[in-house]
């Protein structure tokens, strides 16, 4: 009852910032009249950019990979860097609505256009499966229904906000998201760390427990919690830090952020504000992790098997955990529990015995990153379709009002059919977001990168690699997966390395290969060198001192 | 519209990207280099119990790269302002872009 309401009580606050906010204008919808503050952008960019993965899944994998699963860690905050520094400020300059839009102008295609727009759903629809079976697992345990009706449940609330509030709404919820979200993550490690340590300060305190656990797997005979490359090549753990790295510069969704902004200074800031609120929840997962390792190894482990507490009951009858008395001697010993990734931080604060509040509120933390990412995805989902393939291919004559219903039903339909599949998932969470992500790296990230930096870049190159690197990142996914074909033990969620390599490559042979660009895309490219202020022209470069927008 | 000489902004993009290169080289020797050599780096323990490489991977690099954001944003000011960047003119500038169509 008392989760319930701590949910329902935080959907009604996002849903009201939602009506409060309602968009009435194209401008508003899609990108928030450039006027969001870069610390609230910060946030914002936070809520979007954590998902169900990073919330409900990240802790569980560090805990059942030990240092294999930090490539999730460094990879997921080290591509802000990528972002801020290489493409955020000189898209901005660029100015344009979405990422689709930038490549049909700054190429002068609309096949690039269309394709970057196809691009943009595929990635952006299969990052939204993730979520909405995420929400699907929490409002289905929480209320304690089927986890198909819970899914259907999300698809209706992502659907109303992200239709009726645009943009716009969207910001100023993400920002209320954000602060769900983080406080519902800390609250139990903080709570964690005093009952283990003594320390109010998780981040300094369980580097103790780290390496006591060293001590008690070595005892076990297993090998230690923090021994590297233990479930996968080093290889593979660079890969894979790779492949997030590039998909976080790469992904339409969080790019799109960095066009809410005034300006490239703005853009900066942003990106400075955004990795610092992220890396508040991702300096904490290791600690999570490292607590509910500790607890199981030495308060739940040892235990007669006869005298387990209440909460073992509930998750393992959904399947989630398993505790057999496989040698039979009626002490559940550690290699006889068997927990999986995805219940790690739902079941923690239950575990640890941290009151039913503390529940009810990471219980709302999960909805808030699956929803807010939802959002921001479904956003991109309609601007791809809405404004680059509708209005600027299709119908450049549509009014403003057919512009904005087909894109509120774009919405409607794409998280329909995202929730149908999402019924059904065609893998874990996770692995459907790495997924995502490798897609988006062996894609976008060669496309803008060679887009923004390097003028002779022309449209037959980069629709050529564009191509190209979904044909070899898609490939390699399925060849890994279903074919077991590895190169240096880089299985799928590392794919992306090799659709990056086969990107530039073919982005930059093709470009060379065919006629520059025109004069005036070049000058544009070499204008994005300089702040607003500046502008390049014929070879020279002229200050606006006086604020008028003409020579 | 005043026009200025190439070389004063070509020299104002190469002091940025100058930075640019410094901060990618640490941010790959606290991510790629210490994944690099995570085996001899477990062998030194800090702060109470953590392996190098486990507290590089889960706070150091993380760490380095918010106070990495964070000099790139003020010392893309302080060039700004060298170079007598007006943020006031900018946010002008910017206003109308991308609405013109």
């Amino acid at each position: 009852m008392v989760s319930f309401s701590i949910i329902i009580a935080t959907f009604a606050l996002y849903i009201g910032i939602a009506i409060y906010n309602k968009a009435r204008a194209t401008s508003d919808f899609y990108v928030a009249s450039r006027g969001v503050p870069p610390v609230f952008n910060g946030m914002a960019i936070g809520a979007d950019w954590m998902s169900a993965a990073s919330f409900i899944g990240m802790a569980g994998t560090i805990m059942l990979l030990g240092y294999d699963g930090l490539a999730y860690i460094m990879g997921w905050t080290g591509g802000y860097l990528l972002l801020t520094f290489l493409l955020a400020p000189q898209l901005r300059k660029y100015g344009r609505y979405t990422v689709p839009e930038f490549i049909g102008d700054r190429f002068d295609s609309h096949t690039a256009r269309v394709i970057a727009a196809i691009c943009t759903i595929i990635i952006s629809f299969t990052y939204s499966i993730g979520q909405l079976s995420g929400s699907g697992v929490v409002i289905g345990r929480l209320f304690e229904i089927d986890a198909k009706l819970g899914t259907m449940i999300g698809v209706v609330l992502i659907a109303f906000y992200a239709a009726f509030g645009g943009m716009k709404g969207i910001t100023w919820t993400q920002v209320a998201q954000y602060l769900v979200l983080i406080i519902a993550y800390l609250i139990p490690v903080i709570f964690m760390s005093l009952q283990l340590t003594n320390s109010a300060l998780p981040w300094l305190s369980y580097g103790e427990l780290v390496g006591k656990m060293g001590e008690l797997d070595r005892e076990l005979g297993i090998s230690e919690y923090y021994a590297p490359f233990t479930n996968g090549t080093k290889w593979q753990f660079l890969a894979l830090m790779f492949t997030l790295m590039c998909g976080t510069a790469g992904l339409p969704h969080v790019i799109v952020r960095f066009y809410t902004v005034s300006t490239m200074k703005a853009a900066r800031w942003s990106g400075a504000w955004a990795l610092l609120f992220i890396g508040l929840l991702y300096l904490s997962a290791p600690a999570y992790a490292a607590f509910s390792r500790f607890i199981l190894m030495t308060k739940i482990a040892g235990s007669a098997i006869t005298d387990l507490p209440a909460w073992t009951k509930s998750w393992i009858d959904t399947g989630k955990l398993q505790l057999a008395d496989s040698n039979g001697d009626g002490v559940l010993q550690w290699s006889e529990l068997i927990i999986s990734n995805d219940i790690v931080v739902m079941a923690t604060p239950e575990i640890a015995n941290l009151g039913v509040f503390v529940i009810g509120l990471v219980a709302a933390g999960a909805m808030a990153a699956a929803l807010s990412t939802a959002g921001g995805l479904m956003i991109a989902i309609s601007s791809s379709f809405a404004h680059d393939i509708f209005y600027r291919v299709w119908k450049p004559n549509a009014t403003e009002k057919t512009r904005l219903s087909v894109a509120r039903w774009s919405i409607v339909i794409a998280t329909l059919f995202a929730g149908l599949i999402a019924l059904n998932p065609p893998g874990a969470i996770t692995q459907i977001v790495a997924w995502a992500f490798a897609l988006a790296t062996g894609t976008f990230f060669p496309a803008l990168v060679l887009g923004v930096w390097w003028q002779r870049s022309n449209a037959q190159g980069v629709i050529a690699g564009l191509l190209v690197g979904l044909a070899v990142t898609l490939g390699y996914i399925f060849a890994a997966k279903y074919g077991g074909f590895t190169i240096l033990g880089i299985i799928d969620t590392g794919a992306g390395v090799f659709g990056a390599a086969a990107a530039f490559l073919t982005n930059v042979i093709v470009s060379l290969a065919t006629p520059a660009p025109s004069q005036k895309i070049q000058e544009e490219v070499l204008d994005l060198r300089y702040p607003e202020q500046m502008v390049y022209k014929d070879g020279e470069v002229w200050m606006n001192e006086d604020g008028s927008t003409k020579a | 519209m005043k026009k200025i000489d190439k070389a004063v902004a070509d020299q104002y993009f190469r002091k940025k990207n100058r930075y640019k290169v410094i901060y990618f080289i640490i941010w790959f020797i606290v991510s790629y280099g210490c994944v690099l050599l995570a085996e001899p780096l477990s062998s030194i323990t800090i702060m109470g119990g953590f392996p190098f490489h486990y507290f590089m991977g889960a706070q150091g690099a993380v760490v380095s790269f918010i106070i990495l954001l964070f000099i790139n944003a003020k010392v893309g000011d302080m060039i700004d302002k060298k170079y007598g960047i007006d943020e006031e003119q900018n946010i002008k500038l910017s206003a109308g872009k991308s609405v013109d169509h």
